[in-house]
C-alpha cells in the first residue's frame, strides 16, 4: 500500500511545486511554452490526485488492523498533527481543484493571483509531506519513550521535531524533485521523437531538456543532505545506520547506489553534451563530484581485493574519469536528442527506481522495530530480533566493519563471544550472548 | 483516561467530520447517478445539452468526492485518537470488509478519475464512457454497503449475534454482525436517500447556473438537466417513507432505546433545546409542498420530465400514511409545523415559479438545500439516537469485548471495565415453546396487546390460522399465559 501511494504522493507534490514556478517563468518571459508545461503538470496531477487520495486511506485501514498497538500508540501521540494534516489536506484540495486547476483559463488575465494560489497549494502540499517525514522520521529516531494509549498525550514537540525530522524532510524534497523531473524528461524526450508536427516537436524538445537538467541539477543536493541524515541516523539510531551501511539492507542499499550511478552515468552524458552554458557545466562538475562524500562514507565493499585503500583509490579514479568524460563529452557538438531518448527515458526509470529503493531501505534498516527500540513488529521472526541485537552489541566497537564477522567459522563463535563479553562496556548478559551465539552459527557458520 | 478535543468534545467531533462527510459522500453517490441518467438521455436523443450538463455535474462529482475522500482520512485519524477501544473493536470485527470497501474505494477513485478527464478523447467510444460512467453507482452500493454492515452494526448489534462472532473467535470479518437486523433497512433507506439528494444537489447546481448564464443555449442545457435530475430526485424522495417505515420498525424491535430517544425525542436527539429529528421532518414537509406545486405546475404546462398529478396526488397520500404510521409522536405543535411548512413550501414554490416567469431555478436551489439540511439532521439524529459511549467503550445492547479478545485491541481495557452484556438465561418449558411458535408469525410485544382472560380463544384462533400444535402443546401454553407467567 505504501509504495503504491508515495509514489504518487511524491509526484503530486513535486509538481505542484514546481508548477507555479513554470508558470510563473512563462509570465515574466511571456513565453507560452512554460505555461503549457505547468498546466500540463496540474493536469497530470488532477488524474493521480482520486487514486492517490484513495490508497493513502487505505495505509491506514491495513496498520489499524494488522499492527494495531503500533497505530494506537502512534496515533495517540501525533493526534493533533495528524489532525493539523487533515485540515491542511484539505485547504491543499480546494486550493487545487477550485482555484488553481479550475480557474487556469479563466483567470488568464489574472495570472499573478493565480499563481499566488499555485504556490498556496504548494505550501500546503509541503506542509503536508512535513508532517509525515516528521511522524516516519520519529520511527527511525524516536526522541521521546512511545506512549502507551492509556497515557493520553496528542502532542510532543520533542517527537515531533525529532532528530531525523529535517534531514528527512529535505532529502525527499529534492528528491521528489530530481526523480519526478528526471523522469518526465525521459518521457517528454520519448514524446519528441513520435512527434510529427514541427511545433509539437519543438515544444517536446524544449519540454524534455527543461525538465530533465532540473532533475538531474536538482539530484545533487541529495549526497549533501543525505550525508547529514547517515550522520543523524548514525548518531540515533546506529543500528539502522549499520544495517543500511553494511548490515542486512546494504545489498538493497547497493542497487539503489548502483541505479543512481546510471541515472548519472546517462543523465551526465546527454546534459554535458547537450549545454554549452560554463555556469551549469561547472555545476553538474560540482554535483558529480558530490557523490564522492556518498562512496567515501559507505563501507560495505571491504571485500574488495585489497581493503580500504584499494576501494577508496578505485572511486576516486572511477569518478575522475567520468568527470573527464563528461568534459569531453562537452566539446563535442550538440547531440541529436532522438538517439539519446532511450538513455533519457531509462535515466529517469533508473532515478524513480532509486527513489523507491530509497524508501525501502529506509523502512527495512529499522527491522525489526516499528518504531526503532521501542515497539517491535508483531510478525517479527527470533532471528531478525536475534540479529538486531547481534548488530545493536557489536557495532560499538566494530561499526566501521562488521563485516570482521566473515572471518570466522562456526566453531569460533562460543569461544568469540565469550572474549568479547568480558572486554570492558560489553553489556552482554548470559542470555543475550546465547542469542547472538545462536544467530552468528546459523547464518555466519 | 483519553485525549480531549477541546470545545467540541469527542463526540461532537467525530458527529461534525461524519457529517461533513456524509454530506459530500453522498452526495457524490446520487451525482454518480444522475450524471449517468443525463448521459444515457444525451445519447438517446442526440441533445448535447444532457452530454454537457453530465459533463458539469461530473466535474463537480470530482472536487466532492476528493473533498469527500480526505475527509474519510479525518475521520480515521480522529477516530483513532479519540475512541481508539471502539474504533480497534470495529476493526477486529469487520477488518476484511473495510479492506474490501478500500479496494472497492480505490477503483472508484480509478473510474471517476478516467470517466471525467477523458470525457472528450474517448468521444468515439461513447457506449464505453457510458458504461465506466454507469459503471460508478454499483461501485459505490457496494462500497457503502459495507460501511452501512458497519454503521448498522453499531445501531442493532443484534440478539447474540455479535456475542457470537466473538465467542467463536471471529477475528477479522463477523458475517453475523454485518447482516445486523438493520443492515438491510439502512442500506435501502441510504440508497434511496442519497439518489434524492444526489438528483435535487445535481438540479441545485443547474438553478445556480441558470442564475448566472446569459447564454440562452447554456440556459437551456441547465434547465432541461434540472428537470430531468430533479425528477429523479423526487421519484428516490417518494419512496423513502416506505423504507423508512421499515427501518424505524426494525429499530423499534433490535434498539428500542434508540427507536424511543427518536421517535419520543430523548437523549442527544434534542440538542440546545430542540428536536433535530422533528425539525428534519418539518424540512421535509416544506420539501414535499414544493415538489407537488413543482410538478402540479409543470404536468399543466406539459414541461417535459413531468409526473402526470393524480401519480402525485396518489403518491403525496401514500407518503402520508406511512409516514404517519411509522411511530413518531405526534404533538399539535409538530402537526401544524408540520402543516404549515408544507402548505409554506407549496405557496412559496407557486410564488418563485411565477417569479421567474416558470423558470424553477429558485426552486431548484431550495429545494436542494432543504435536501441538504434533511440528510444532515437525519445523519445526526440516527447516531444521536444511538445511547452515548460509556467512557469511550463502545456497548450498546450486547456488544461487549471477551476476555480473550482483549490482545487484539488496541487499548488495554480491563474487563470489569467493560459493562456487562445483559444475562440471557436460557429458556426451557413453556417460555421456549412461546417463543418458538409465537414469533414465526409476529413479534413477543404482540402478544403483550392481548387481553389476559382470552387465552385460549386466542390460542385456538391462532390455530385457525395455521399454528400446528400438539394438544399438549397448546394446553402448556394456555396454562403458562393464563397463569400470567412471563415469556
Amino acid at each position: 500500500m505504501t509504495y503504491s501511494h508515495i509514489p504518487i504522493a511524491t509526484l503530486i507534490t513535486a509538481f505542484l511545486v514546481l508548477a507555479p514556478i513554470y508558470e510563473y517563468i512563462g509570465y515574466r518571459k511571456k513565453d507560452l511554452r512554460y505555461d503549457r508545461l505547468a498546466k500540463s503538470m496540474v493536469f497530470f496531477v488532477m488524474i493521480l490526485y482520486s487514486p492517490g487520495a484513495a490508497l493513502g486511506t487505505g495505509i491506514p485501514m491495513f496498520i489499524i488492523g494488522l499492527w494495531p498497538e503500533f497505530w494506537s500508540r502512534w496515533s495517540n501521540l501525533f493526534f493533533w498533527p495528524l489532525i493539523v494534516q487533515f485540515a491542511l489536506f484539505i485547504m491543499d484540495v480546494i486550493c487545487l481543484f477550485f482555484f488553481y486547476y479550475l480557474l487556469w483559463d479563466r483567470w488568464q488575465t489574472r495570472k499573478r493571483l493565480h499563481i499566488f494560489f499555485g504556490v498556496l497549494t504548494a505550501l500546503f502540499g509541503l506542509a503536508i509531506q512535513a508532517v509525515w517525514d516528521s511522524l516516519g522520521g520519529y520511527m527511525t529516531t524516536p526522541s521521546v519513550e512511545f506512549p502507551m494509549v492509556n497515557e493520553p498525550v496528542g502532542w510532543s514537540a520533542a517527537a515531533f521535531f525529532n532528530p531525523s525530522f529535517f534531514p528527512l524532510f529535505f532529502h525527499r524534497f529534492f528528491g521528489n524533485i530530481s526523480y519526478t523531473m528526471l523522469l518526465m524528461g525521459g518521457v517528454f524526450a520519448l514524446k519528441y521523437w513520435r512527434q510529427k508536427d514541427e511545433a509539437e516537436k519543438a515544444y517536446f524538445g524544449f519540454a524534455a531538456d527543461l525538465t530533465f537538467t532540473i532533475g538531474f541539477l536538482s539530484f545533487f543536493a541529495m549526497p549533501f543532505v543525505g550525508w547529514f541524515f547517515a550522520k543523524i541516523m548514525q548518531q540515533h539510531a546506529p543500528v539502522a545506520f549499520h544495517a543500511l551501511m553494511g548490515g542486512h539492507t546494504a545489498p538493497h542499499f547497493i542497487i539503489k547506489m548502483g541505479l543512481v550511478a546510471l541515472m548519472v552515468l546517462l543523465g551526465g552524458g546527454y546534459l554535458f553534451s547537450r549545454h554549452k552554458a560554463k555556469t551549469i557545466l561547472a555545476a553538474m562538475t560540482v554535483g558529480v563530484a558530490s557523490l564522492y562524500i556518498v562512496l567515501h562514507m559507505h563501507p560495505p565493499l571491504h571485500w574488495l581485493p585489497g581493503g580500504d585503500f584499494v576501494w577508496r583509490a578505485f572511486y576516486t579514479v572511477v569518478l575522475v574519469a567520468v568527470i573527464g568524460c563528461f568534459w569531453y563529452f562537452s566539446r563535442r557538438s550538440a547531440p541529436i536528442r532522438e538517439r539519446w531518448k532511450w538513455a533519457m527515458f531509462i535515466a529517469g526509470m533508473a532515478a524513480s527506481f532509486a527513489f523507491i529503493m530509497g524508501g525501502f531501505v529506509r523502512e527495512r534498516s529499522r527491522q525489526p522495530y516499528n518504531v526503532y527500540k521501542q515497539l517491535v513488529k508483531v510478525e517479527v521472526l527470533p532471528r531478525e530480533a536475534d540479529r538486531f541485537l547481534m548488530y545493536d552489541k557489536c557495532i560499538g566497537c566494530h561499526h566501521r566493519s562488521l563485516n570482521d564477522i566473515t572471518r570466522f567459522t562456526v566453531e569460533d563463535w562460543d569461544r568469540r563471544i565469550e572474549i568479547e563479553r568480558m572486554r570492558p562496556g560489553a553489556n552482554i548478559s548470559e542470555e543475550e550472548a546465547e542469542r547472538i551465539i545462536r544467530y552468528l552459527k546459523e547464518y555466519h557458520p | 483516561m483519553n485525549i480531549e478535543f477541546p470545545i467540541l468534545g469527542a463526540k461532537w467531533a467525530i458527529g461534525a467530520l461524519a457529517l461533513f462527510h456524509t454530506s459530500v459522500a453522498s452526495l457524490a453517490i446520487g451525482f454518480a447517478l444522475v450524471v449517468t441518467v443525463l448521459e444515457i438521455t444525451g445519447y438517446r436523443t442526440r441533445d448535447r445539452a444532457y452530454d454537457y450538463m453530465a459533463n458539469r455535474i461530473q466535474l463537480v462529482h470530482v472536487c466532492v468526492y476528493n473533498i469527500g475522500t480526505i475527509n474519510a482520512i479525518g475521520l480515521v485519524f480522529a477516530l483513532s485518537g479519540l475512541f481508539p477501544q471502539f474504533w480497534s473493536q470495529i476493526f477486529v470485527q469487520f477488518y476484511w470488509s473495510l479492506i474490501v470497501e478500500e479496494f472497492l474505494f480505490f477503483l472508484l477513485a480509478t473510474t471517476l478519475t478516467f470517466h471525467y478527464f477523458f470525457w472528450d478523447r474517448v468521444w468515439g467510444h461513447k457506449k464505453l464512457h457510458i458504461f465506466l460512467g454507469a459503471l460508478l453507482t454499483p461501485l459505490f452500493f457496494l462500497q457503502f454497503y459495507i460501511i452501512n454492515g458497519v454503521g448498522g452494526f453499531m445501531l442493532t448489534p443484534g440478539y447474540g449475534e455479535a456475542e457470537a462472532s466473538l465467542r467463536i473467535g471471529i477475528l477479522g470479518w463477523d458475517r453475523m454482525g454485518f447482516y445486523n437486523p438493520s443492515f438491510l433497512m439502512l442500506t435501502l433507506h441510504r440508497t434511496l436517500a442519497n439518489f434524492a439528494y444526489g438528483g435535487f444537489g445535481a438540479a441545485a447546481i443547474c438553478g445556480i447556473g441558470l442564475y448566472f448564464t446569459g447564454s440562452d443555449t447554456r440556459k437551456r442545457m441547465y434547465e432541461l438537466g434540472g428537470r430531468l435530475a430533479f425528477m429523479v430526485g423526487f421519484a428516490s424522495f417518494l419512496s423513502l417513507p416506505v423504507v423508512g417505515y421499515f427501518y424505524a420498525h426494525v429499530l423499534q424491535g433490535h434498539a428500542h432505546q434508540a427507536f424511543v430517544n427518536l421517535m419520543w425525542g430523548h437523549d442527544d436527539v434534542v440538542a440546545g433545546g430542540v428536536d433535530w429529528w422533528w425539525v428534519k421532518h418539518v424540512l421535509v414537509a416544506g420539501m414535499l409542498g414544493m415538489c407537488f406545486t413543482y410538478f402540479r405546475r409543470i404536468s399543466n404546462e406539459k414541461m417535459p420530465f413531468s409526473i402526470p398529478a393524480v401519480m402525485v396526488y396518489s403518491i403525496v397520500l401514500f407518503y402520508l400514511v406511512f409516514y404517519v404510521a411509522m411511530g413518531m409522536v405526534m404533538t399539535w405543535f409538530f402537526f401544524w409545523a408540520m402543516v404549515t411548512c408544507g402548505v409554506g413550501g407549496a405557496l412559496l414554490c407557486h410564488h418563485l415559479l411565477s417569479y421567474h416567469q416558470g423558470s424553477p431555478r429558485a426552486v431548484f436551489l431550495v429545494v436542494g438545500i432543504l435536501s441538504f439540511l434533511t440528510v444532515m439532521l437525519g445523519g445526526y439524529a440516527r447516531e444521536a439516537a444511538r445511547p452515548r459511549f460509556v467512557d469511550r467503550i463502545a456497548h450498546y445492547d450486547h456488544v461487549f469485548v471477551p476476555e480473550e479478545r482483549q490482545p487484539y485491541l488496541m487499548v488495554p481495557v480491563d474487563p470489569a471495565e467493560i459493562p456487562p452484556a445483559p444475562v440471557r438465561p436460557e429458556l426451557t418449558g413453556p417460555q421456549a415453546l412461546i417463543r418458538m411458535k409465537c414469533i414465526g408469525c409476529h413479534t413477543l410485544d404482540r402478544v403483550k396487546r392481548y387481553e389476559p382472560g382470552n387465552w385460549r380463544l386466542i390460542v385456538e384462533q391462532m390455530v385457525a390460522y395455521g399454528l400446528k400444535l400438539t394438544p399438549e402443546q397448546r394446553e402448556t401454553i394456555i396454562a403458562h399465559l393464563e397463569a400470567g407467567e412471563p415469556y
